[in-house]
């Protein structure tokens, strides 16, 4: 069985995900066998600007959850070049300490166009590491906006990491990712000025009323100082949030997925619609003949309409 | 029209003198390319006095040995004193370095070289890596008696050795311990600590950091303090623009990073309470050395211009030995081919004339095959005869600064000098060196310029004759046996180290290393002192290095694209 | 069977002791430049990271680059992958390496050597047609692994 396969063999757990990855052939065999078998994983977004030293603390992390006896698989996503399409996935949470170490798995994919945020495609990676028995799947997203909105919607448990100094981007973890966090790690703790940053963002907490109240703590993973309070928050959070019926979170995420993959899908059918004259309905705008949004509706008739045609010459 | 010339070459005045030649000049040339030297500099094909005049000889050039050392930091330069002719040399194990080195000091050598084995620049025994590598790219030093088997019948009060020695500076601390056991004064050990650099190693040559960015900062300063006390003729320091040269920085770049390093370096041993009219005597530099033939010059000539006015004006230093700008250079290596590998001996030779012309003070020139394989016996014997071909054949060294008061070179070190300024300025901007290269800024540049560069190799606007034009059908038949030593040798190298370390006292060297822990524990011992001592006491290279990975932090260089 | 746009992953990587790293910087840039997914490490990885690197990365093609005499540890490296059941990955190696050393890594199975002066596009145009030989190789394994099982 393929189920048993991915449990079991490493090479056959990472051609799965590349064929996943890729919509190859036989990507929905895959996905079809695994979908039963999910709901058994602590999936942690892990998530905060560039340079807060989200790797080092994931790497930490990881010497942690071993010494609990966890299994534990990472994936991180790195950004694709806009010009090329390709990309450079950073070797970045790979120590040597781990490379002998079974119960450890990292894969690093890019996001291929999705601005560093979560494609459909990398729902179903989670999907397969959760199906093949990891009890901990940390997901990494580099950068700030869309992106992290897009970790908390899936994963269990969201880690911001924030560090001293961070000037504007401290700005954008008040205004948007501290709603998002249930936990804050202020990393870098060495630095000077953390605890001014800890209370920088404890007050925030205060001040905005949000509904759940994230865990601000402090670590230095370069010192490995603070991490094994962290990843028992993770823990102590997962425990909390997988006491309640895991199946629902498993459909929480199996919406997203479908969500996604039909936003995909349609793009992907608009842009293939040739019939559209895009660069004709731009100017319509620009006249002021057609406002976006009507502009919008109509290329979504037009693609029903033309699949309903296909549909009929299919017949 | 012939008869029209005539006349207007004879035309008294300059200016219709300079018209028409740019006529003429366009004429002939339709299409003239824009060409830009390495650095970016756009290079004209005419300078005149209109670019540079001799009324700046005073504020510009002034005399050699004078500020502002345009002209060379001492007096007579060359022609009172040649350059030290420094051929790298290592490989194998102890007893095949000696071998080496005796046979150079019959030569008549008196400033040699110690490259390690690359186990040794990563920290390690060798004991603790593939025995497959061991020696195949220097000798394998690990302990007092590798080292003092390195030196045997060798007087090592007498010799000057520049010591391929990353921090924490084992190998001195190793060569310490065997003048120690020989009954020889450290006041009569000289040389220089050439790998001293551990900015240069973070951003540019991987291979040799060892410890923490902080960790090191810490070790370079109490080294250099250590030897002003104890080592007066050692060079603690030499400032590398050689590794991030190689590593694509421009000649303008790596001169302005080399720089920067070192006020950043004289201003950490300033907070320590150090005196700069002391300390900045024994400041030394190595640079690399590309065909870029007037661009070199330029570059060296500015680099002697702008330390002095650093120490002068920045440092406030009175001692005129302390304004000196002592640099080592090194035939670049990139510039070498695989293609038709002896025109490297061509390629070596226009190098090393670049770098005398721009008054260094020692030069290793590269062997043409290095980049075939380690360097043989034949080939190297070619490097050092390509120097005294430059200064006993063709008198290159006869006259003093001999480029000097060219139109070009003067006008092309005043805009060199002006690029490094800019290029430092931006340093500052970001918080002096350290701060730009623990942002990374450093390692970006250079790896942009380096991907210029290969851009313009491949799209054929830089020329390699060999490689992009004037290219020939080649077999490997030309192939060279190898240089490997053998593995009976690294064999029973591997016991005598077992043996070393099994027949230590194991309580003393447990007490040793717990006093380096301790020192390096407390910010206000001398941690190089520290590991001198427990050289002395028995402990190993790896183990020194190993400890102090642990106290201070271990080296991972940034890797950034 | 494999589409058009497929973008091949390939490591890029230094295994021993030398540091020197300008090469292997300019290649994986290049490889990226020219629409491939690269995971690139800092240097000195031992062959058992590597082959763990290859192995959950899933890579069709590893580059090694070579400037000191840390290629004498590549045959030790194909045989570990061929023990890691991967031998559908190609292996190109890039650097410093004298022929006498060359004839040995391509007896091994190393299937290309890049020599200082090569150029980038041929490179790039090499690792690229290798990767998808690779990744067609391992795609059939899959298949007739999983009907096998049938």
């Amino acid at each position: 069985m393929l189920i048993d396969r991915i449990r079991t063999n490493r090479n056959a757990l990472a051609k799965s995900i590349t064929i996943v990855e890729n919509n190859f052939a036989s990507a929905s065999d895959i996905l079809k066998e695994t979908q039963c078998h999910l709901g058994r994983a602590h999936i942690v977004g892990v998530t905060g600007p560039p340079g807060v030293g989200k790797s080092t603390l994931i790497d930490a992390c990881i010497r942690e959850c071993r010494k609990l006896g966890k299994s534990i698989a990472v994936l991180a996503v790195d950004p694709s070049s806009h010009l090329s399409g390709g990309a450079l996935l950073g070797d970045r949470v790979r120590m040597a300490e781990h490379a002998s170490d079974d119960k450890v798995f990292i894969r690093s994919v890019a996001a291929r166009g999705h601005l560093g945020g979560l494609s459909a495609t990398t729902l179903n990676i989670i999907c397969l590491f959760d199906a093949a028995n990891w009890d901990i799947v940390i997901v990494e997203t580099v950068g700030t906006g869309q992106s992290e909105i897009d970790v908390s919607e899936i994963a269990d448990t969201t880690v911001v990491v924030a560090s001293p100094g961070l000037g504007d981007e401290i700005q954008a973890i008040k205004a948007g990712l501290l709603e998002i966090a249930d936990i804050v790690a202020i990393n870098k703790a060495d630095l000077p000025h953390s605890d001014l940053t800890m209370s920088e963002l404890t007050n925030a907490v205060e001040l905005r009323h949000i509904a759940k109240t994230p865990k601000i703590l402090k670590t230095c993973a370069t010192e490995r100082e603070g991490v094994d309070q962290l990843v028992a928050e993770i823990i102590k959070h997962g425990a909390q949030v997988m006491q309640s019926d895991r199946s629902e979170s498993v459909q929480r995420r199996t919406k997203k997925v479908i969500a996604r993959v039909i936003g995909e899908s349609v793009a992907r059918e608009i842009r293939n619609l040739h019939s559209i004259k895009t660069d004709d309905f731009a100017s319509r705008v620009q006249r002021g003949e057609l406002n976006p949004d009507s502009m919008a509706k109509k290329v979504v008739q037009q693609l029903i309409s033309y699949l309903a045609d296909k549909d009929q010459a299919a017949k | 029209m012939k008869k029209s010339n005539v006349v207007q070459l004879t035309d008294p005045k300059p200016e219709n003198s300079k018209r028409l030649w740019e006529q003429q000049y366009k004429q002939q040339v339709t299409q003239d390319q824009q060409s830009l030297n390495r650095s970016g500099i756009p290079i004209k094909p005419l300078y005149t006095p209109e670019d540079w005049g001799d009324e700046q000889y005073a504020s510009k050039l002034g005399y050699p040995g004078q500020i502002p050392m345009t002209r060379g930091i001492y007096p007579s330069m060359h022609r009172g004193r040649r350059w030290s002719q420094r051929q790298l040399i290592g490989y194998g194990v102890p007893a095949d370095y000696n071998e080496r080195l005796l046979k150079l000091l019959d030569a008549g050598t008196t400033a040699v070289s110690l490259i390690p084995c690359n186990s040794v620049y990563r920290g390690f025994d060798a004991d603790e890596v593939d025995a497959k590598l061991l020696g195949t790219c220097g000798v394998i030093v690990n302990t007092v008696d590798d080292m003092d088997r390195c030196f045997k019948n060798v007087d090592v009060a007498t010799l000057s050795t520049a010591m391929n020695d990353p921090l924490p500076f084992t190998l001195l601390a190793l060569l310490l311990a065997v003048a120690k056991r020989r009954n020889i004064s450290w006041n009569q050990v000289s040389g220089t600590s050439n790998q001293s650099d551990y900015i240069s190693h973070y951003i540019a040559n991987h291979m040799f950091f060892r410890l923490s960015l902080e960790g090191s900062r810490r070790v370079l300063v109490d080294h250099i303090s250590f030897c002003q006390k104890h080592v007066p003729n050692w060079n603690p320091l030499s400032v590398v623009g050689q590794h991030t040269q190689q590593a694509g920085a421009t000649p303008a770049q790596a001169m302005a990073f080399t720089l920067a390093t070192a006020i950043q370096y004289a201003q950490d041993c300033i907070d320590r309470g150090q005196n700069p009219d002391v300390f900045l005597e024994r400041f030394t530099f190595f640079f690399d050395i590309s065909i870029s033939f007037f661009e070199e010059v330029a570059k060296c000539r500015a680099g002697r211009r702008i330390w002095q006015r650093i120490t002068r004006e920045r440092f406030g230093v009175k001692n005129p030995k302390a304004w000196r700008f002592k640099f080592h250079g090194q035939t670049s290596g990139v510039d070498l081919t695989r293609q038709q590998p002896l025109n490297n001996i061509a390629r070596v030779g226009i190098q090393a004339m670049a770098g005398i012309f721009g008054g260094l003070q020692s030069l290793h020139t590269d062997s043409y095959d290095e980049v075939l394989s380690v360097p043989t016996e034949e080939a190297a014997r070619i490097a050092v005869a390509t120097q005294n071909i430059i200064f006993e054949e063709a008198h290159c060294a006869d006259v003093i600064d001999p480029l000097a008061g060219s139109y070009y070179v003067e006008t092309l070190t005043d805009q060199m000098e002006e690029k490094i300024v800019g290029i430092m300025d931006q340093i500052e901007a970001s918080g002096g060196m350290f701060k730009a290269v623990e942002h990374g800024l450093i390692q970006q540049w250079i790896g942009e310029s380096a991907r210029q560069f290969q851009d313009q190799v491949e799209h054929g606007e830089q020329t390699l004759v060999g490689v992009n034009k004037y290219q020939v059908e080649e077999d490997g038949s030309s192939a060279k046996p190898l240089m490997r030593p053998s593995e009976n040798v690294i064999n029973s190298h591997l016991e005598t180290l077992a043996r070393f370390k099994a027949n230590r006292s194991q309580a003393e060297i447990g007490v040793a290393l717990t006093q380096l822990q301790r020192a390096a524990q407390d910010p206000n011992e001398n941690v190089f002192g520290a590991i001198v001592d427990s050289i002395c006491k028995g402990l190993t290279h790896g183990e020194v290095v190993h400890c102090l990975r642990e106290e201070l932090g271990f080296g991972q260089p940034q890797t950034i694209l | 069977m494999l589409p058009q746009n497929y973008r091949p992953k390939v490591i890029v990587t230094k295994i021993g002791l030398d540091g020197h790293d300008r090469g292997s910087r300019v290649v994986a840039a290049k490889l990226r430049d020219c629409g491939m997914e690269v995971v690139y490490t800092a240097p000195w990885q031992s062959v058992t990271e590597v082959i763990r690197l290859a192995q959950e990365e899933d890579a069709d093609v590893i580059g090694i680059s070579s400037l000191a005499t840390d290629h004498l540890l590549i045959p030790d490296l194909l045989k570990a992958i061929h023990k890691a059941g991967l031998s559908h990955i190609g292996v190109v190696v890039g650097g410093i390496i004298p022929d006498v050393d060359e004839r040995q890594l391509l007896e091994c199975g190393v299937a290309r050597v890049f020599h200082p002066g090569s150029s980038l596009d041929e490179i790039a145009e090499f690792v690229h047609a290798l990767s998808i030989q690779s990744r067609t190789q391992s795609l059939q394994q899959w298949e007739e692994m999983n009907n096998e099982k049938i």
